[in-house]
């Protein structure tokens, strides 16, 4: 029996829950204008999260949203107290972002040890072709779907006007009434609610450990990088490949590998197209 | 006519000057108070990492394009001394000098994909650059040595070292003075014309290039220059600890010194050296468990850049600034009539 | 004679809207051009590309018989095609005398005879920085901003300088002393000038020709 089917599907649920983190991602990039360098740390908050409900025989229904909650809670307090301050200094940015995610990594590894851990998904049920669909596994994919569906209709309907003004022109929005900085600040805690829900939907697939968001950072700069902001569809398809692909990788060769081939092709995209990417302002020329 | 004085005469520097004299004198002297033998060997690291610091501030600072992936160059230069000495059977000096040139090129490699990129764009590239490095000298599969066990993954690889275990005194000696003299190189080179221009692309890239600087090849260069040195300081850290291991390409290490650079000042060579130092030994002197150091450092980064999101530096100037524009209008009356001395600030 | 600039059938689009649409023109060495239009007609951009921040879609560019089109900003400084901002970005960090030392390393990159800080002293007194040397640029006034902005054109020694509304939003001392400088650039050094702006008097009185830009096309052309 050959493995490859099981490989693919597992890589299609990984994919559908790494392009709500990437969605997340490009709302960032395009609304706040900030590459958020601690958005793979969301990822790991969710996914302990989930261990910690999953410990105490709650299941994921409660501690999908509950690691949703947390997060927004953060990356309110993040977006209101560090990003808005810092957004205009090209310096405080990245290092910063980066830092927030090294704190989150080396607490993490303070309350609950370097050594992966693991939640147990359910039993599966047994498919076709000898392929097993996990349970869990059917729940992250709809639900990720359901997700990006309603960002989708969320930003091309009305209470979705106040991101696109915001990320078109700050100035034209905030002289028709809008509060720029709150608009801001709700967006990253909104994506960083998205990033930690899906680490927390794909918290039964592998090891937790406090560095296991780095992977899903890398994958969702590569899919902003090649996607864009605008396009939530183009971000699902894209992400669901690379997940498809990194987890083919993981497989068939192993994890770090799957890794060192995502950090290479985010090197070898930026460099091949500098100027082709989205422009993030900040202090202009 | 009142001429207002060159910035860099005047109190400020003359202060700064004798401070620095009096700080190296007193690391001089610290050996020879029989000190504890594990202090000795915290300063010891803490003059390469604050070596490491300084050629941080070359690419970082002087010249503005934040690297997240410092510790590339760094590490391979570690890994060279290993590899050359231990498989090679190269004597040290000769394998230090070509981890050096080795560094030089990575350096020269990653600036030219860095060169036309910017802002965080640059992070994030020589981010991904260091990892993937780092994530290949971690793995197990990739470095083995003859003999049947692996000496790659987190253990990392000896390096042979000609005089075995140096005493602790020499160490710290010898580490004191490469951290002056490299010190004293990047503080040159800053100074210099290459420095001046690098200090313009860094501020405002646009009235660089309008005013004919080739701004790719002078960010390439401070790659080159802030490599070498970092290169330079990894072969001293190999000699130091006698292994090359995965962490010294690890993020952890690239942040430290971008968190020592921000601390000190960027752009200003000797506060990354002092903020490293300073931080260094007052963090491993804490005897903590190492997660929670890196949890200080990056603590202590974003309280810095909540502070002082423009740097420590430019605030410092602005405040240095004012002093001295008092200062000024109180001399210039007692000067009236007198000649200031010609010449640049540069 | 060799016109020194000769741009041929410039033209220029940013998302499908034509900003540019085959513009030619050409400057003699030393003479006075200036370019008038409305908002929105291309001014700028026209400086952008003539002085090489973007490359053209179509059409070439010739500095002195020589074809620059793909050379970019800082290759043309060199040669002696100089432009200003018309909002100037100033180093945040460095000295006024410090700037026009990086314009002077990049056009005279070892000086002989005279020394570095000569020129940059030289420059200096010519464009009336020489008593605020040693203040940081960014403390400038807007009057001393413009007019490092000329300073800095002035290191290369050049023979042609695009002048994007230099003189716009400026009091009416800084202007009267920034036109002598112009001025003086153009009969002692010889340089060339494009002057762009959207102040019709301030053009026939200070240029030979006027040359007026619309919707990405020259219209006319008048000479004074």
């Amino acid at each position: 029996m050959s493995p490859l089917p099981q490989v693919l599907l597992d890589g299609l649920v990984a994919g559908g829950a790494y392009a709500l983190m990437a969605a997340g991602m490009s709302l960032i990039l395009g609304v706040v204008k900030v590459v958020n360098l601690s958005h793979g740390a969301f990822f790991t908050l969710g996914a302990y999260v989930a261990y910690a409900m999953a410990d105490r025989g709650i299941g994921g229904p409660v501690a999908v949203p509950l690691a949703a909650a947390i997060a927004f809670a953060f990356g309110v307090f993040l977006g209101k107290s560090f990003i808005n301050p810092a957004r205009s200094h090209p310096f405080a940015l990245p290092v910063g972002t980066l830092a927030c995610a090294l704190l989150f990594e080396q607490a993490a590894q303070l309350a609950w040890g370097p050594h992966p851990l693991a939640v147990d998904g359910g039993a599966p049920w047994p498919g076709p072709f000898g392929v097993v669909v996990r349970r869990w596994g059917a729940v992250a994919f709809l639900a990720s779907a359901a997700i990006l569906g309603a960002l989708r209709i969320l930003l091309v309907c009305r209470p979705g006007l106040p991101l696109k003004l915001v990320a078109e022109d700050e100035e034209i929005a905030s002289s028709v009434g809008i509060d720029v900085e709150a608009v801001r600040y709700l967006t990253f805690g909104g994506a960083c609610a998205m990033a930690a829900a899906a680490g927390a939907l794909l918290a039964p697939a592998g090891a937790i450990t406090p560095t296991m968001g780095r992977g899903p950072l890398v994958l969702s700069l590569i899919v902003v990088i090649v996607a864009g902001m605008d396009s939530v569809g183009a971000t699902f398809l894209l992400s669901i490949a690379l997940g498809v692909l990194g987890n083919a990788c993981a497989y068939y060769l192993s994890p770090q590998w799957s890794y060192v081939a995502l950090l290479c092709s985010v090197a070898l995209l930026l460099s091949a197209r500098p100027t082709g990417i989205v422009a993030v302002p900040g202090r202009r020329d | 006519m009142i001429r207002p004085a060159p910035l860099s005469s005047g109190w400020a520097t003359q202060i700064r000057g004798g401070w620095l004299a009096a700080g190296i004198g007193l690391l001089l002297l610290f050996p020879l108070s029989y000190p504890d033998a594990y202090l000795l060997d915290v300063l010891t690291t803490g003059f390469l990492l604050a070596a490491f610091a300084a050629s941080w501030d070359v690419v970082g600072g002087i010249a503005g394009q934040v690297t997240l992936g410092h510790a590339l160059p760094f590490g391979a230069a570690t890994y060279a001394c290993a590899l050359l000495t231990r498989l090679a059977g190269w004597p040290f000096p000769l394998a230090a000098a070509a981890a050096v040139l080795l560094a030089t090129a990575a350096g020269a490699g990653v600036g030219q994909l860095a060169s036309p990129l910017s802002g965080p764009f640059v992070a994030v590239l020589t981010l991904a650059l260091a990892e993937a490095a780092h994530e290949i000298a971690a793995g197990h599969a990739f470095l083995s040595g003859p003999g049947g066990y692996a000496w790659g993954g987190e253990g990392g690889i000896p390096v042979v070292l000609p005089w075995g275990d140096a005493p602790p005194i020499a160490s710290y000696y010898a580490a004191l003075a490469f951290l002056c003299l490299s010190t004293w190189g990047i503080l040159r080179f800053s100074r210099s014309e290459s420095g001046l221009v690098l200090r313009a692309v860094a501020g405002s890239p646009l009235t660089a290039q309008a005013s004919g600087v080739p701004i790719g090849r002078f960010r390439r260069l401070a790659f080159i220059v802030g490599s070498a040195f970092a290169g330079a300081a990894g072969a001293g850290y190999a000699a130091h600890v006698g292994r090359a291991t995965a962490g010294d390409l690890s993020l952890e290490l690239s942040f430290q010194a971008a968190t020592f650079a921000a601390v000190g000042g960027r752009g200003t060579v000797v506060g990354p050296v002092v903020a490293a130092l300073a931080l260094h030994a007052l963090f491993q002197g804490l005897s903590l468990p190492p997660a929670a150091r890196v949890l200080l450092y990056a603590g202590t980064l974003l309280v810095t850049l909540r502070f002082f999101p423009g740097g420590v530096a430019g605030t410092a100037r602005e405040v240095a600034a004012r002093l001295r524009s008092r200062d000024r209008n109180r001399g210039g009356r007692r000067r009236r009539g007198g000649e200031a001395p010609p010449g640049g600030s540069a | 004679m060799t016109a020194l600039l000769a741009a041929t059938g410039i033209g220029k689009s940013f998302d499908g809207t034509r900003v540019l649409d085959g513009v030619t023109l050409s400057i003699a060495p030393g003479e006075t051009v200036g370019l008038f239009g409305p908002n929105g007609s291309g001014k700028t951009t026209l400086a952008n590309v003539l002085s090489g921040l973007l490359l053209p879609d179509e059409g070439s560019i010739a500095f002195e018989g020589r074809y620059v089109t793909r050379l970019p900003l800082d290759a043309r400084y060199r040669l002696g095609m100089a432009r200003t901002f018309q909002i100037p970005h100033p180093y945040p960090s460095l000295t006024v005398h410090e700037a026009v030392r990086v314009a002077l390393a990049a056009a005279v990159p070892r000086p002989t005879g005279g020394g570095r800080d000569e020129g940059i002293e030289e420059i200096l007194s010519r464009s009336g920085l020489f008593d605020q040397r040693f203040v940081p640029c960014a403390s400038l006034s807007q009057g001393c901003l413009r007019r490092l902005e000329f300073a800095r054109a002035l290191a290369c020694r050049p023979k042609l300088l695009i002048l994007d509304e230099l003189f716009s939003a400026l009091s009416a001392a800084d202007e009267e002393d920034l036109l002598a400088l112009l001025r003086a650039a153009n009969r002692e050094g010889g340089a060339a000038y494009l002057l762009i702006s959207h102040n019709r008097m301030l053009l026939s009185s200070t240029c030979r020709r006027i040359l007026y830009l619309e919707e990405g096309r020259i219209a006319r052309e008048r000479t004074v």
